[in-house]
């Protein structure tokens, strides 16, 4: 149905950039979800992606037809772009029944060579030389009967909406937005307001309805978990900038950089400082105060090459032209290493030598032969999996294992790091150097 | 992808002015901005031009050379009078109007403040008994022309002796004559006003009180803090904004009233201003600049606490059941003074209006010591040809004057008409305004709306008079409608302002996406939800501008519109005449905000104020 392209659009007030230079393109029956914490843009682009916020510069294109350029002057208003949009409040109107809800869109549609299947399907011959012509009252309860029952809500037609449920409300919402036809659907954190039970039922259902339908989804959502069981392709948002955009699997498993890496997973991944005391193939690291480690990289790793591409790469992005300075400047994510007791002064400027591993906390494995020696700090067993905090000196490494395990606190153990997907972020600049397998020396 | 994106500024200027305008609202505003700021600012303009202008005739023609047609005499004669009989005239003519003008503000504003201030915390926070007649009654004061209390007075203080003319009651049934600052100048004036805009002042800080979270002063209350301190530490700040814009509007309005002073007997700058407005009309103007200029104050003030009194709003929160202070015995005792007072407020009016169109003479009230059947006459109504005696001055009785009923019919017109354009344009204003929150413009728009309320009326009406002239509409519907739709948009743009901010942005948007014009975005989802506030919004101008005596008693001729009429007949003695004519006011308004309370469940009392 449609491919949506997003070249070089920034959106700014003043000096504050709330989308910077993104370019991003979305599939045709892609499902992808903009994520980030609250503020970062992500809203701001969805929105003007769907017309109703104007780009400062840039160009858009939806299903090869440009909806906005800055520099041709073209903007074509959010009503003639035929996408849908699913509000986070739902913004149903509450003067209307839920059948009038749904039907007053359609009311309005005129178009050329528009018909409507005998199940509520409507068929859009683009060629047809006819008049343009309304939709007929049954056509649309055609219409409205077919997309109700996707979403399950005909009980409720004559209902208001301040006569539903919130989940209800939802599927209306779902069903209004559906109604016309739209070749996008754009959705704007609308699981937010349900609770967590209703959440991850509608969840199942948006991803049944994405594959029934056939539409381009775009969705808002500031919960990884939504993002990584639901999309198709994640973009990552940070700052109004674009941090990464790829499957859910490969953000998870090989981050761009430390805050994607902090952002995506829960429990959230394990940050370790660490300094590089040799080099030869593999790294050499002093780490968990003062314990000796060796990284070996999956693939053959040339700091110094690797520091001068990405130093090339962010200088350019800084000096890039920009009519008036980013009030919000771009600084590396500032990762939260966990401590058992807060240290605080001694921030040195870090240096090409000081790195961060991260290590998810599947990875860190509790057993008699591990060759770190650590304290159960706590312990939280769901049933189906436990989350252990260790400490290992001042530090703590969030560890899960599968099945209910419990420890009494303060019990010794020992801990290896399994597995050769250990990552190597600089600390200079936040970004991921390599994946590898980490053991101790 | 590799199409680079250039930044040209100009472009990004046309581009940015294109999607402003191709918005709806954007549009109305820029139209609305223009036509408001014509309609606001030129009246004012012609006021000030007419004090330099000379006026054939008056007394600048005679203190000029021949052939000028621009003069400063008005104001140095006023400013810095050069003989001793023009400096006696100035003090006459424009500072003891002035100070009197200040001093009755004042005066109206401290009373109104405590009377409606403590009504207000009475029925929202106490145990009254008797709470919800006290409450109708309370605002009935403002619901009725603003000179009925002022003729009670009058009907019941005068007398012969110190006022001379016609017997009051007290003085007629008792023999009790009142001493003349009782009766007269600045001490009734001031508790007159102060009374008539109490119940503002219960409208505005009672929606705080009736609105503010208990839990604030719950929170006192655990932390053990005395009862007074809870008042004065916590309440009292919470409702400073309620306050204070109460004695904005009420110094505002009681500058620019003319028929209470008018009624008794004080010079102020409105009744200087009609005696002034003959002879010199130069100097008159003068005065209209003034009230003008505290308009212009209080405009600059209330926008100062404006910013101020938004820190509050988030204080109007879900709370449940506030809690009330228990009176004790005090609730039967003051429910019972607040009933003596409103009733001669809220209820004697009416009653008094109606013997007054029995009564053989003004002020004969013989029927209650000599029986009623004698000493009563229902000719003031009946009379259906001309007869010049009975007192009657060849006019018809009410039932049967042409006159009354022509100017009946007109008001009711010119309120109607009003009542439409001001509430159209001031629900499109705070359309407008709530969709462009954080846009300098939509807040001058905001502001030019907004200004003709804190304009003195009588200001509006000189400006639209001389305005008017100009432009040859004088005593015409169309200047009375002009006018009373500029004064009274603020009623409207307040009360639909306030609840389209509380209308989400979204539910309009999920509209638009779905390609439905403006015009039905309005009339099918927009309107419909604010339903209410907008009927009020019609309803507000409506009942205020059928009761409207000093913005339009100098647009027309006095038998154009039923209050100037009444106004006449006043002046003639034919007081059976002005009391009825006043008892049909009060009525027709009364039984309206009723009738529209029932069927739409809007009333005054959400409306005014716009909280």
């Amino acid at each position: 149905m449609a491919r949506i392209e997003l070249t070089h659009v920034t959106k700014r007030w003043g000096g504050f950039y709330a989308v910077d230079d993104l370019n991003l393109v979305i599939e045709d029956n892609a499902f992808v979800t903009l994520l980030g914490p609250s503020g970062c843009g992500k809203t701001t682009t969805l929105r003007m992606i769907a017309g109703l916020e104007t780009p400062t510069t840039g160009r858009i294109t939806i299903d090869g037809v440009t909806v906005f350029d800055s520099d041709a002057g073209i903007n074509v208003p959010a009503n003639k772009r035929r996408v849908g949009f699913l509000f986070q409040n739902y913004a149903l109107w509450p003067n209307m029944t839920v059948y009038q809800n749904i039907a007053f869109g359609l009311g309005n549609i005129k178009e050329a060579g528009i018909s409507v299947s005998e199940d509520g399907e409507i068929i859009r011959n683009e060629k047809s030389t006819e008049a343009p012509r309304k939709l007929t009252k049954a056509e649309i309860g055609r219409i409205v009967e077919r997309v109700s029952k996707i979403v399950k809500i005909q009980p409720f037609m004559d209902r208001y909406p301040s006569e539903l449920s919130g989940g209800q409300q939802q599927r209306v919402a779902i069903a209004r937005t559906l109604a016309p036809g739209p070749r996008v659907l754009f959705m704007d954190e609308p699981l937010s307001n349900l609770d967590a039970k209703l959440r991850l039922e509608m969840r199942s259902e948006l991803q049944r309805l994405h594959l029934s339908t056939g539409s381009t989804f775009v969705y808002v959502t500031h919960d990884q978990m939504e993002a990584m069981t639901l999309a198709t392709r994640i973009c990552l948002i940070a700052n109004g900038v674009l941090q990464q955009y790829d499957e859910p699997l490969t953000v998870y498993d090989r981050p761009n950089n430390t805050f994607v890496a902090d952002f995506v997973g829960n429990p959230a991944v394990n940050f370790i400082e660490a300094r590089e005391t040799a080099q030869d193939g593999s790294v050499t690291l002093t780490m968990l105060e003062g314990q000796k480690f060796r990284f070996t990289p999956n693939e053959p790793l040339n700091t110094a090459a690797w520091f001068d591409e990405a130093d090339r790469e962010i200088n350019e992005f800084a000096s890039k032209q920009r009519p008036v300075p980013k009030a919000n400047e771009d600084k590396p994510f500032n990762y939260q290493i966990a401590r058992v007791n807060d240290v605080s002064g001694e921030t040195a400027e870090p240096g090409r030598e000081d790195w961060v591993i991260g290590i998810r906390p599947e990875f860190v494995m509790i057993t008699p032969e591990g060759s770190v020696e650590g304290e159960i700090f706590s312990a939280m067993p769901t049933g189906m999996e436990t989350t252990v905090r260790i400490r290992v000196g001042n530090l703590l490494l969030t560890s899960v294992m599968f099945g209910g395990v419990t420890y009494p606190i303060g019990q010794k153990i020992r801990l290896n790091f399994t597995g050769n997907n250990v990552m190597l972020f600089s600390r200079q600049n936040g970004r991921l150097a390599a994946r590898g397998t980490l053991e101790k020396l | 992808m590799d199409a680079a994106i250039r930044y040209s500024p100009w472009k990004a200027r046309f581009n940015r002015v294109r999607t402003w305008l191709s918005k709806p609202q954007n549009t109305i505003l820029l139209i609305l901005g223009i036509i408001l700021t014509l309609t606001t600012i030129l009246p004012m303009v012609t006021i000030v031009k007419d004090t330099v202008t000379v006026h054939p005739g008056t007394k600048d023609a005679r203190n000029i050379e021949d052939g000028q047609t621009l003069t400063t005499f008005n104001w140095t004669d006023m400013f810095a009078p050069k003989t001793s009989t023009a400096k006696k005239l100035a003090d006459k003519n424009l500072w003891t109007p002035l100070l009197n003008s200040v001093l009755l503000s004042v005066f109206a504003c401290i009373g109104a403040i405590f009377y409606g201030g403590i009504f207000a915390y009475l029925v929202t926070r106490t145990n009254l008994k008797l709470k919800k007649y006290l409450s109708a009654v309370f605002i009935f004061p403002y619901i009725m022309p603003q000179w009925t209390l002022a003729v009670i007075w009058k009907n019941l203080f005068d007398s012969n002796a110190v006022t001379g003319g016609a017997d009051g009651l007290l003085a007629s049934v008792f023999g009790i004559r009142m001493p003349l600052w009782w009766c007269t100048g600045l001490f009734p004036c001031a508790v007159v006003l102060a009374m008539h805009y109490a119940s503002f002042a219960y409208i505005l800080i009672g929606g705080i009180f009736r609105n503010m979270d208990a839990n604030l002063e719950e929170a006192a209350t655990i932390l053990n803090t005395p009862r007074w301190k809870t008042f004065l530490r916590v309440t009292m700040p919470l409702v400073k904004p309620a306050i204070l814009s109460t004695i904005l509007l009420v110094f505002s309005s009681a500058m620019g009233s003319y028929p209470i002073p008018h009624y008794l007997k004080l010079s102020t700058l409105s009744t200087k201003y009609i005696e002034l407005k003959v002879d010199r009309a130069g100097q008159a103007s003068i005065l209209a600049v003034i009230m003008m200029l505290f308009g212009f104050l209080i405009l600059i003030i209330n926008q100062k606490t404006t910013s101020g009194r938004k820190n509050f709003t988030t204080v109007t929160g879900k709370s449940g059941q506030s809690s009330v202070v228990d009176l004790r015995a005090g609730k039967h005792i003051l429910a019972v003074l607040f009933a003596i007072t409103t009733a001669f407020t809220g209820i004697l009016p009416i009653i008094l209006f109606a013997v007054e169109t029995f009564l053989p003479n003004p002020g004969d009230y013989s029927f209650i010591t000599g029986g009623i059947s004698g000493n009563m006459t229902a000719k003031w109504w009946v009379t259906s040809e001309n007869i010049t005696e009975n007192g009657m001055y060849g006019q018809k009785g009410m039932l049967y004057n042409e006159t009354i009923w022509r100017a009946f019919g007109n008001m009711l017109l010119v309120a109607l008409l009003c009542a439409l354009c001001a509430g159209i344009i001031g629900t499109l204003v705070g359309y407008c305004v709530s969709k462009n929150r954080r846009s300098k413009f939509a807040s001058y728009v905001n502001n030019m709306a907004f200004l003709p309320y804190l304009m003195p009326s009588l200001a509006v009406g000189v400006a639209f008079f001389i305005f008017g002239s100009r432009l040859g509409i004088y005593n015409t519907v169309l200047l009375l409608v002009l006018t009373g739709t500029i004064k009274y948009i603020p009623f409207a743009s307040r009360s639909a302002l306030n609840s389209m901010m509380q209308l989400s942005g979204e539910i309009e948007e999920a509209a638009i996406i779905q390609d439905i014009p403006w015009w039905k975005r309005m009339t099918r989802i927009i309107i419909p939800i604010q339903k209410s506030s907008i009927i009020s919004g019609f309803l507000l101008p409506f009942m205020t501008a059928l009761r409207e005596l000093t913005l339009f008693m100098l647009l027309c001729s006095q038998t154009k519109i039923i209050t100037t009429l009444l106004d006449y007949f006043d002046e003639m003695g034919l007081y059976a005449f002005s009391s009825g004519i006043n008892l049909m006011l009060i009525i027709v308004i009364l039984v309206l905000n009723a009738l529209v309370n029932k069927l739409t469940g809007a009333s005054i009392d959400s409306g005014i104020g716009g909280e």
